[in-house]
């Protein structure tokens, strides 16, 4: 493949990710020096949090997987619905909305005194498992159905033409074509989701409350924030890494799921559908349509009552620029490292040695399952004698983001660098390249791909809330923080306003996403 | 001259056993029945299988234990020769580095593709994309020259002037050129030499 000095870039940076994550549990075993509180896997304080965060995961993925189904079959089924880019686009956005923007737009809309609360009766309450499962729902059902759907369009045209010549019935249809089609991926989907809401932080900290809604995550965050018992912090955080790990080790043997892809607008040979199923279809898609723009919409009247001082202003755009910078430098960090990484994992792939392949990309992407505030607070306690980290704390903020959204970098770039490897291996090994041509050769066909996996993983990182509550400082603060802050001293309007900001800079990055996939 | 001795290749539970020698210069077709091992050795030769035992060597050298970019090899696969994202000319120019798109359009004129060049490979029928392949693995400087069915996709008008051109170009430069193929008339055209594979 490559030369042996940027394989060997790979594995370094590989090295160098791992030893983050063992310098963090290090910081946190040196500081207690008795290790890990192994009583406290008895305790039934324990239990609650863990069934509860299994619980939630597995209540929420499954949620979200089951209702993007005929979310997604409703735009294949019926191509020409309206505003359907849209739709996709504002998939995306769910998906990395920052969660503080969110919560914001729900308690607006379904807190204590939301606009939809008086009609949900007296029972009703934002807070607990019912509001984390709402909020996880949302974020994660759009990426569902778009991953759904793209699997759906996957299906190829001679399929449904031979179909047609064999006079299929819907059932058979349905049995024989989509079934078939989908059930590769569901249960990579579901997977997916459910790592992602058994590490939930954000979220469960905002709309969780009580032992009885806490997850593993919050736990570690109140053993280390509340009562500083690092022993405890340390079982908690193993436990999450051991489950969380298990989860990943057996998705990371299937394939990632597509997701980003750009949708494709060619006439296609799909079955008629009755008026009747298109009314259905329409009504599930406009019912989605509103569930995902009522949040961000319910931040309006809070945006128009605010008041425009030019202190909340300058707030607002100091905010705003240290959000991009910070999240632009990591960004074009991660993508960085994602790609020399993925070439020692692309060697090992060529040469049929499965074993090392996994267990690169196990290593590679661990830090989706590390507890991001086991690695913020272990790191903070390590490094705390030894520099200023009131002035450089902002570092580790940057190599932390970078961290925490490489593993989202090497999901999106390493099927289309594998199949680059699967097409063309023998040709450009053949053609006898050098280094540059086969650089320039190969950035022809992971464009689209880069560019969009930028973009994306730049709004993971400029969300990121719960590593600058560790090393930010007050001199220095980004928009996500800035809501925070306006939030927690409940300036609700400041809040709304800074959120609809971030939120603006989202969609015009979103829309840069779209327009890069259809001009690739 | 190509000098391949007590070759063998496990492919699977199957295992091939060859040993040839070709002049240096001479067009050797090489037919068999499916599955008996041409394409194999082929692709040994360019260094993408490793042999079991035996080696092969090129004018005096052994190239069995070289890497494949340092082997003197030029190959053309039955599929997957040109890169779908870049255009014809751009793929035409890879590894012909050595002479200009004056020779690189001359060649396409010959093999009636020049209308072509500026194109995507996507835009290409299934013949064109093997005499733009088939142009670029005989313009390679190397001097040996490896065709897996190269006429495989053509009308028999074409294959002929397709057949032609390589037979013109091999002798011109003085190319030993490997070439499987199922037609007869592509010995008649070509061969110095048949190795029938059993």
């Amino acid at each position: 493949m490559f030369t042996k000095s940027s394989n060997i870039a790979g594995l370094l940076f590989i090295l160098i990710i791992s030893s983050v994550t063992v310098l963090a549990f290090q910081g946190l075993i040196g500081f207690s020096q008795r290790g890990a509180d192994l009583a406290l896997l008895e305790d039934s304080y324990f239990h609650s949090i863990l069934l509860f965060s299994i619980k939630q995961a597995l209540l929420s993925a499954l949620l979200s997987t089951l209702l993007a189904w005929p979310i997604a079959r409703a735009i294949y089924y019926y191509p020409n619905i309206f505003f359907k880019q849209t739709f996709l686009s504002l998939s995306l956005l769910c998906f990395v909305l920052p969660t503080l923007v969110l919560i914001t737009g729900f308690v607006s809309l379904l807190g204590l005194s939301g606009f939809i609360t008086p009609f949900l009766g007296e029972d009703w309450s934002l807070y607990g498992l019912q509001g984390i499962l709402l909020a996880h729902v949302y974020m994660n059902l759009p990426f569902a159905v778009r991953a759904m759907h793209l699997q759906l369009q996957s299906i190829p045209d001679s399929s449904w033409i031979l179909a047609r010549q064999l006079k299929f019935s819907r059932w058979q249809r349905f049995r024989l074509i989509e079934i078939p089609s989908l059930s590769a991926n569901a249960s990579l989907i579901f997977g997916f989701i459910c790592i992602l809401c058994f590490n939930s932080f954000a979220v469960v900290l905002a709309l969780g409350g009580g032992p009885q809604s806490t997850t593993l995550e919050v736990a570690i965050y109140q053993a280390l924030k509340y009562d500083f018992n690092i022993p405890e912090a340390l079982t908690l955080a193993w436990s999450q890494f051991a489950i969380a790990g298990v989860f990943f080790l057996l998705l990371y043997r299937s394939n990632s799921v597509p997701w980003l892809s750009k949708d494709s607008t060619e006439k296609r040979w799909i079955p008629c559908i009755s008026t009747a199923t298109k009314g259905i279809y329409l009504l599930i898609y406009t019912g989605t349509f509103v569930f995902m723009l009522m949040p961000l919409l319910a931040l309006l009247p809070g945006v128009l009552a605010a008041n425009y001082s030019i202190d909340l202003i300058t707030d607002v755009l100091q905010a705003l620029s240290l959000t991009l910078i910070l999240g632009v430098l990591s960004a074009v960090s991660a993508m960085l490292i994602a790609y020399c990484i993925m070439l020692p994992i692309r060697n090992a792939a060529q040469r049929g040695q499965l074993r090392l392949q996994n267990t690169l990309q196990w290593l590679a992407n661990h830090t989706l399952i590390a507890p991001a505030m086991v690695l913020s607070v272990g790191l903070y306690i390590l490094f705390l004698p030894l520099i200023d980290l009131d002035q450089l704390g902002i570092i580790f903020v940057l190599i932390l983001n970078t961290l925490l959204i490489l593993p989202f970098a090497i999901q999106q770039i390493r099927a289309r660098v594998l199949q680059y490897d699967n097409d063309y291996a023998l040709l450009y090994q053949s053609l006898k390249l050098n280094f540059q041509q086969r650089i320039s050769i190969e950035w022809g066909y992971i464009k689209p791909i880069m560019l969009s996996t930028f973009a994306l993983v730049l709004l993971i990182s400029m969300g990121d809330v719960a590593i600058f509550s560790i090393f930010g400082n007050d001199n220095l603060q980004t928009l996500p923080w800035l809501i925070y802050q306006y939030a927690g001293s409940y300036r609700i309007h400041e809040a709304s306003f800074a959120s609809a900001i971030l939120l603006l800079v989202y969609f015009i990055i979103l829309l840069k996403i779209e327009r890069a996939k259809y001009h690739a | 001259m190509l000098d391949i001795q007590q070759l063998q290749i496990q492919l699977g539970d199957n295992q091939l056993n060859y040993h040839q020698q070709i002049n240096s210069g001479d067009i050797v077709t090489l037919q068999g029945v499916s599955g008996v091992g041409k394409s194999s050795l082929l692709l040994c030769i360019a260094g993408f299988i490793q042999p079991v035992r035996g080696q092969i060597s090129w004018q005096g050298t052994q190239i069995s234990s070289q890497p494949i970019e340092q082997r003197p090899v030029a190959m053309l696969f039955q599929e997957n020769n040109l890169f779908e994202h870049i255009s014809v000319l751009k793929n035409a120019r890879l590894g012909t580095a050595n002479i200009g798109d004056t020779e690189i359009f001359a060649a396409a004129k010959e093999l009636q593709i020049t209308e072509q060049m500026q194109k995507m490979p996507l835009q290409l029928s299934g013949g064109q994309r093997q005499r733009v392949g088939l142009l670029r693995t005989l313009l390679r400087p190397e001097p040996l020259i490896l065709l897996d069915e190269p006429f495989a996709e053509l009308d028999n008008q074409t294959r002929t002037i397709a057949a032609n051109w390589v037979n013109k170009i091999a002798r011109a430069q003085n190319k030993t050129v490997l070439l499987v193929t199922h037609q007869m008339e592509d010995v008649d055209i070509l061969a110095d030499r048949n190795w029938l594979m059993e």
